[in-house]
This record gives structure tokens, C-alpha cells and sequence, in this order.
């Protein structure tokens, strides 16, 4: 347990440390607000006629602007990982320590789940904000946020086991990328897909859905179920693949 | 301490290291010489568990290093080839990050820095980063890592290379030092700094032990039969004759123009005084008399020396950075990783 939390306040501290964390933030912040500004001027805009969805529900997931962030941040936070500790050769020192593969990937993904977890945190004033003129309806947006916790951690699993494959960030992020995007398009098949059985797989495999439900306060315990085991299953596969490539 | 039994690692098509098979007994400081690419790395990855082998057992204070890791591996302090640590640090707190990674408690671990800083010499850059420092302040600041949680087996591999000539003399004494109370090994291709060090030596070339024994026993072993060097002055014509007259010499050959003749002895006759006095009846001049001694390097040498195309081949960089599809899959130690309650 000490050793795992080592790893975790090493690579949490490596964030604060690193130029390109300070991009993400900074790039995070401006899109997010960007997103929050177009929707606000959009539906305050008379022509609109009302609100037809709420405020909340469109920021957090409700719109095509969510998804961009969620593709590419995750992958930019996770590449370096476990790749950079292959590349210069820290990985060495690090597997021939008492630590277990577990331990190593757990901490690593921990410390990249905190730093997501930092980024959405500033984006809680404009619900603040908002709130001083109007009333907010706490519960979807509570539930909006759980689905941004339960994609991000999906999403920062799947990161944390393509870096462990290579000792290329690059390429790490490129992977990672790319699955997120087939994992996506799931949700686009689901139209396209013949046969009953089909559609009720790509529909269980919809992150649009989920996100849609989530952000008008529906929490289905299936969706529980399916990112804490599929994040988990990443994560085994990561510590699989650690230990495997010591077997080079 | 150490024990090795019939390791063999192969990558793909490609065995790097042949059932090697050795002990290390505490305190011992024990070297392990070769050529590059002899698979000095490799054996000393699977000494510290970080490469399992494909086929073999090592066992470190009898833990076995691939069924109870954790307790095996905290026996253990490593120095890795190639120094690598976090640039983005502070030396302390590289430091006492490593501490936590070997699991040690707060008190214990600031108590081991500071002995450890000041032990390798680096207390002056504890709160210096990394990445700014030079070569040889890395190099203590890993072997201050490798020793900070007082492991009693000592791995270091190729601890000098890269360094300046005073900072190999001040890590040379360093380990000096950490050898007296630990067991220690040491893999380098420098041949006085095993002279200096080690009380035993394994040679290893092709993946193989090809000798193992104390400097001095390695180089009788090499010597074979004793040889003499005599020069005579104005180098009279009957001397050879008479050199290989005396009881116990086998042949005189002339080497050089200087008169300088060698004399080869049977095993275990000294035939110095013999040739002295043999001068002396003739009134010769000995200008110089002298049992050649036979050299490490030369040892190294003559159970190394092979086929450049091999050499090649069995490259260490090709060792550590196996090809492409270098399977894994027969490894009898798959899965070992998960510890077993002693």
C-alpha cells in the first residue's frame, strides 16, 4: 500500500511538474468555456423560444462539443505513464523495487484520475454562477458529473494500458485515441446495426446514451456496472501487459 | 547469499545466457567479467528479478526471487547499467520516494537518507533537480537509491562506465567501502577494477562461464607451465644451450635482438636460481631474470577471443533490446509474479 501510494503522489506531482499538463489545463479551460458561452448565448437567445433542455443537461454531454475534450485529454494524460518509465530505462529501478505490476499501474492510474478530476473541478463555478440568477436543479448536474467521472475513468484505463504496450508516448496516444474512437462510434452503429441482438449490444455499448441518461439524472446501476468492470478489465490488461514485457 | 541454478534466458531464436549456474557467499564481493554482449546484463536482470529467466532458479538469502518477490527483491540494491532516473526530481525527494517504494516508515526513511547522503557524497545536492546534474553525481545519487534501504545484497552493473577518472576512483572507493559489510556484485568489463575489487571473479563469454575463481587462482590456471625471461650481456652463442640443459627446463627460444631468451619450465619448478648460478660459473652478466607473469587481460583474452561474426551476433544491446517478436511464451516462471505466503 505504501509503495502504490508512492507511485501515485510521484506521478501526481510529475503532472504539476510538467509543461504539458499546464497546456492541457489551460486548453481544457478555454474549450470548456468556449462550450459554455455557446450554449448560454444560444439558449438565452429569444429566437430559441425557451428552454427546452436545460442549461446543464446541454453542457455536460448534451451536445457534440463535450466529446472532443473526452477523446483527446485522457490520451494526452495517460501516454506518459508507463511508456516514459520504458523509455528512459526508470522502469529498471521501478519493477525490481517490492512492487507488484498492480500496484505500479494502480498508482499511476489513480494519479492521472485525480488530475482529470482537477480539471472538470473549475467548471463546478459555472454551475455556481448560474445559480446566483437562477435556480440550478442539483441532481442531474451531480449525475452529469458521475458521468464524466465514469467515461473519464473508461477512458484514462484505456489510456494507462496502451502506454504500458510501448515505450513511445506517441504511439501510446495515437492507440488510445483510436480505441476511444471505436468505442464511440458504438453508438452510431447501434442505427446502422440489422437484428434486435445487435442493437441491444450497441445500445448497452452507447457512451451518447449513457451520457444522456446520466445528465438528466437517470443513474442505471448497469451503467455502474459496465465502467467499473470494463475500467477494471483495462487496468488487468495493463498490469499483464507490464509484467509480459519483462518476459521480452 | 546468491545463488544462481542453470540460468538461461533466450529471446526468440537467441540465447543470451546458458545454464549459468553460481553462488555468492556473504560478504563475498564477486565479479562478473566478459566482453560486451557476453550477457553480463542479462544475467545480472535475472539476478535482480527484473528479467525472469527462461529457464532456472535464482534464490537471493534463500527467497526465491519469482515466487516471493516483495521479500526477495527489499534483500536486494540495484544499480542498473544504464543510470536512469527522474530528471523532473529533486534529489531528496527522489530519495524519499524510493524510500516509500521499498516501504519504509517515515522516521526510518529520513534517517536513511541522511546516512545515504552523506555516505555517497551527495548531501551538498539534495535539493538540487536531476536532470541538472552531472554524470557522476547521478551515478551516487542511483547508488545512494540502491543502498538506501540497507539491502544486504549489492548488484552492480557496470558501476564506472562514463565516469571521469577522478570520479571512477572516488566510486571505486565507495564500493569498496559498501562491500565490507554486504555481499556484492559486480559486473564490469574493466579489468584492474575487478583486481582492485573482487575476491572472486566469474568470466563469462557467450552466455557461459567459461572460468570462476580468485584473480590469482585465474591467472595460474592460465599460466599453465612458468616461464623465464633471462638477458645476458653480449649474449654469448652457448647460452640457450646451456639454459635448456639445466634440469627442469623444457625450451629456450630467442626473442628480440637484445639477446633476450625465454625459457620454458616444467609445472612447479622455479628455475631462478638455477640460471643464476649456471651465469655466474661462466662469469656471464644477467642484465635481467624474470618469471613472466601472466595478466588478467591476458586470461580475459585468451578465453574470450572469437569470431568477430559471433561477437556481433550476441551483441548486449541485442540483448537488451531483443528483435521484434521475440516470444516470450516458454517461460516456466509465467505467472510466478503473484507472491506466495512463506
Amino acid at each position: 500500500m505504501r509503495a502504490l501510494l508512492a507511485t501515485f503522489e510521484r506521478e501526481l506531482r510529475a503532472y504539476f511538474f510538467s509543461p504539458l499538463a499546464y497546456v492541457i489545463l489551460t486548453f481544457f479551460l478555454f474549450s470548456n468555456g468556449r462550450d459554455f458561452n455557446l450554449i448560454v448565448s444560444y439558449l438565452s437567445d429569444p429566437r430559441v423560444g425557451g428552454t427546452s433542455a436545460p442549461l446543464f443537461q446541454l453542457f455536460l454531454g448534451g451536445t457534440i462539443l463535450f466529446w472532443p475534450l473526452m477523446w483527446f485529454v485522457p490520451p494526452l494524460l495517460t501516454m506518459r505513464l508507463i511508456a516514459e518509465e520504458r523509455r528512459s530505462g526508470t522502469i529498471e529501478t521501478l519493477m525490481t523495487a517490492p512492487i507488484s505490476e498492480t500496484q505500479v499501474v494502480v498508482g499511476k492510474y489513480l494519479a492521472a484520475l485525480v488530475f482529470f478530476v482537477f480539471l472538470w473541478l473549475p467548471t463546478v463555478l459555472y454551475v455556481v454562477i448560474i445559480g446566483r440568477s437562477t435556480e440550478v436543479d442539483w441532481g442531474p448536474i451531480a449525475s452529469g458529473y458521475l458521468g464524466i467521472f465514469l467515461i473519464g475513468s473508461l477512458f484514462l484505463a484505456v489510456g494507462v494500458f496502451c502506454s504500458s504496450l510501448t515505450k513511445n508516448q506517441i504511439v501510446a496516444a495515437v492507440a488510445t485515441v483510436a480505441i476511444l474512437l471505436t468505442l464511440f462510434a458504438a453508438a452510431f452503429l447501434e442505427q446502422l446495426a440489422s437484428g434486435e441482438l445487435w442493437q441491444s449490444i450497441f445500445s448497452y455499448l452507447s457512451l451518447l446514451d449513457h451520457m444522456d441518461e446520466l445528465s438528466r439524472g437517470i443513474v442505471d446501476s448497469r451503467r455502474l456496472v459496465f465502467y467499473l468492470s470494463t475500467t477494471a478489465l483495462f487496468l488487468f490488461l495493463a498490469s499483464r501487459a507490464l509484467a509480459a514485457k519483462k518476459w521480452r | 547469499m546468491i545463488e544462481a541454478q542453470g540460468l538461461t534466458r533466450r529471446y526468440g531464436e537467441l540465447t543470451a545466457v546458458r545454464d549459468v549456474s553460481f553462488a555468492v557467499a556473504e560478504g563475498e564481493i564477486v565479479g562478473i567479467l566478459g566482453p560486451n554482449g557476453a550477457g553480463k546484463t542479462t544475467t545480472i536482470r535475472m539476478i535482480t528479478g527484473f528479467l525472469p529467466p527462461s529457464g532456472g532458479r535464482v534464490t537471493v538469502g534463500g527467497l526465491d526471487l519469482f515466487h516471493q518477490p516483495s521479500k526477495a527483491r527489499r534483500e536486494i540494491g540495484y544499480l542498473p547499467e544504464n543510470v536512469a532516473l527522474y530528471p523532473e526530481m529533486r534529489v531528496g525527494e527522489y530519495l524519499r520516494y524510493r524510500a516509500r517504494l521499498e516501504g519504509m516508515g517515515r522516521s526510518d526513511g529520513r534517517q536513511a537518507i541522511a546516512e545515504v547522503l552523506d555516505r555517497c557524497l551527495i548531501a551538498d545536492v539534495e535539493r538540487q533537480i536531476i536532470g541538472t546534474l552531472s554524470k557522476g553525481y547521478r551515478q551516487r545519487v542511483a547508488l545512494a537509491a540502491a543502498i538506501l534501504h540497507r539491502p544486504s545484497v549489492l548488484v552492480l552493473d557496470e558501476p564506472t562506465v562514463g565516469l571521469d577518472p577522478k570520479q571512477i576512483i572516488k566510486i571505486r572507493e565507495l564500493i569498496r567501502e559498501l562491500g565490507e559489510r554486504r555481499t556484492l556484485l559486480l559486473s564490469t568489463h574493466i579489468l584492474p577494477e575487478v583486481e582492485q575489487l573482487c575476491g572472486r571473479v566469474l568470466i563469462i563469454d557467450r552466455g557461459r562461464i567459461v572460468a570462476e575463481g580468485t584473480p590469482e587462482e585465474l591467472r595460474r590456471e592460465a599460466q599453465g607451465h612458468p616461464q623465464l625471461l633471462v638477458t645476458v650481456k653480449d649474449a654469448p652463442a652457448e647460452a640457450a644451450e646451456v639454459f635448456a640443459a639445466l634440469p627442469g627446463a623444457t625450451a629456450v627460444t630467442a626473442s628480440g635482438e637484445n639477446g633476450r631468451l625465454t625459457i620454458d619450465c616444467e609445472v612447479g619448478h622455479d628455475l631462478r636460481e638455477a640460471v643464476f648460478r649456471a651465469a655466474v660459473e661462466r662469469g656471464w652478466v644477467l642484465l635481467e631474470l624474470h618469471e613472466r607473469a601472466v595478466s588478467l587481460e591476458d586470461v580475459f583474452v585468451r578465453l574470450t577471443t572469437r569470431d568477430e561474426l559471433t561477437a556481433a551476433a550476441a551483441d548486449d544491446d541485442a540483448a537488451a533490446e531483443p528483435p521484434a517478436g521475440a516470444a516470450a511464451d516458454d517461460d516456466p516462471a509465467a505467472g510466478g509474479d503473484q507472491e506466495v505466503p512463506a
